[in-house]
C-alpha cells in the first residue's frame, strides 16, 4: 500500500509548506511517487495531514516552478522530475552540520565511522 | 473579499482600545487574531458584528456571518434540542439537519438542559448552532474554550473542512497551536493595534533571534528574554547581523507581545 501520510510538526521553525515540499521530494527519492504519477490533489492532501489547502498548494506551486512536478489542466499534478543532485546536496550539507557539531561536542572519527559502516555495510575504505 | 476592515477605532471614553487597524479576508480563507487579554480582540469583533459602534473606521461585509461570542450562553431552561428549535425559528440560515448531525458528532445528550452542561459541551452546543448556519463568514471569539483536546482537534477539523468548500473564518484565540493547525493568516494584537500581520509561514521565515551580550541591544529587535549574562532578541532577518537562529511561531508572538522594540 502506498503510505502518503506524514506528520506535520507544527512546533518546528520550519514553516509548514516547506515541511510539505521536504517529504514530497523524500517520496519521489525513495521510489513511492514515480515519474508521471499523479501526486495526491490538494484538497486529498490538505485533508489527509490537516492543513489548510493554502499552504498544501503554496507548496505544490513551487515544486511546479522547481520542475519537480508539473500540472495537468483541471486533473492535478504529476511528478516530473526532481533534480537528485540538488536534493542530494542540501542532505549532505545537513550532515555535515551535524557532524561539525557532534566533532565539536566530542564523538570521535572512529565512532561515527563504525555508525558508516552498519548503515553502509562493509569496510568504509573500501570504493 | 467576504470581510474589510480598514483604520477601524475604538474608543471607551478616553480608553483607546482599538487604535486603527486594517484587514481582509478573502474567501476560503481563516484569519486568527491572537494576542494577550486586554489588547481588542474581542471589541474588534464586536464592532464587526454591529456590537459596539465604531468611533472611526470602514467596516464592509460581503454576506452573511454567523458569530460565537466570548460569553457562551444560552438558555439555562432549554434542553438541547429546544435550542436547536429554537435556533430554526430565529434564524433563516440555520439547516437543523446539520445541527442535529453536530450534536451526534460531539456525542451531546439532546434531553440534556443547558444548565448541566459543562463548559466544554456549552461550546459544542453553542458551535455546533453556529455551524450550522449556511453563511460566508463564521467569526469565532474563543472557539475552543473549554474544549478537551480530542474534542478541540475535531473543532480544528471542521473549520478547515468548511474552509475547503469556501467559508471563511475570523477566530480570536490565545491558543497558538491551534492557530497554527487552521490559520492561513495571522494578525498579532497588543495594546489596540497589530503589531504584525501575515501569513503564518511567512513569519517562520521573517524572524529570527539572535543572542547578545547582556551589555548591547540589537537595533530593531524584539527583546525575547535576558538570561545571566545574554539578551535574546527576535529580529527580522535581513536585520539580522551575525549568526542568528531560526525560531518557532510561539517565540516570536512571545517576543512581540512583551518585547519592546529598541
Amino acid at each position: 500500500m502506498l503510505v502518503l501520510w506524514f506528520p506535520i510538526d507544527y512546533n518546528s521553525h520550519v514553516p509548514v509548506y516547506k515541511q510539505i515540499k521536504e517529504k514530497i521530494k523524500e517520496m519521489i527519492v525513495k521510489g513511492h511517487l514515480k515519474e508521471g504519477q499523479f501526486v495526491p490533489s490538494i484538497r486529498v492532501l490538505a485533508k489527509d495531514i490537516g492543513v489548510n489547502v493554502n499552504t498544501v498548494a503554496r507548496a505544490y506551486r513551487e515544486l511546479a516552478t522547481e520542475g519537480v512536478i508539473k500540472p495537468i489542466k483541471g486533473e492535478g499534478y504529476v511528478v516530473a522530475s526532481l533534480n537528485t543532485d540538488e536534493f542530494f546536496k542540501e542532505k549532505l550539507q545537513t550532515l555535515r552540520e551535524i557532524l561539525s557539531n557532534l566533532k565539536e561536542q566530542g564523538i570521535s572519527k572512529k565512532e561515527v565511522e563504525t555508525i558508516l559502516k552498519e548503515v553502509f555495510g562493509g569496510d568504509i575504505c573500501d570504493p | 473579499m467576504i470581510l474589510k476592515v480598514e483604520n477601524l477605532v475604538k474608543k471607551y471614553g478616553s480608553l483607546e482600545a482599538v487604535k486603527g487597524i486594517s484587514f481582509e479576508i478573502d474567501r476560503g480563507e481563516v484569519f486568527s487574531i491572537v494576542g494577550p487579554n486586554g489588547a481588542g480582540k474581542t471589541t474588534t469583533i464586536k464592532c464587526i458584528t454591529g456590537l459596539r459602534n465604531p468611533t472611526s473606521g470602514n467596516i464592509v461585509l460581503n454576506g452573511a456571518y454567523s458569530y460565537l461570542p466570548e460569553e457562551k450562553r444560552l438558555y439555562k431552561s432549554y434542553t438541547i434540542e429546544k435550542m436547536l428549535e429554537i435556533s430554526g425559528y430565529v434564524s433563516k440560515y440555520f439547516d437543523k439537519k446539520r445541527a442535529y448531525e453536530f450534536i451526534k458528532r460531539f456525542k451531546l445528550p439532546l434531553d440534556e438542559k443547558v444548565a448541566n452542561l459543562s463548559h466544554g459541551m456549552m461550546t459544542q452546543l453553542y458551535l455546533a448552532i453556529v455551524f450550522s448556519e449556511d453563511v460566508d463568514l463564521y467569526i469565532l471569539d474563543e472557539p475552543t474554550w473549554g474544549l478537551d483536546p480530542v474534542i478541540r482537534n475535531e473543532v480544528l477539523e471542521i473549520i478547515r473542512e468548511m474552509a475547503m468548500n469556501g467559508k471563511s473564518f475570523l477566530i480570536t484565540t490565545h491558543i497558538l497551536p491551534e492557530v497554527e493547525k487552521i490559520t492561513d493568516k495571522v494578525a498579532i494584537m497588543k495594546d489596540g493595534s497589530f503589531v504584525e500581520m501575515d501569513y503564518l509561514d511567512e513569519l517562520k521565515e521573517k524572524y529570527v533571534a539572535v543572542v547578545v551580550e547582556v551589555n548591547k541591544r540589537v537595533e530593531g529587535g524584539y527583546l525575547y528574554k535576558t538570561t545571566s549574562q545574554e539578551k535574546v532578541y527576535i529580529v527580522e532577518k535581513e536585520r539580522a547581523k551575525g549568526d542568528y537562529q531560526p525560531v518557532d511561531f510561539e517565540t516570536i508572538f512571545q517576543a512581540l507581545v512583551k518585547g519592546e522594540k529598541k
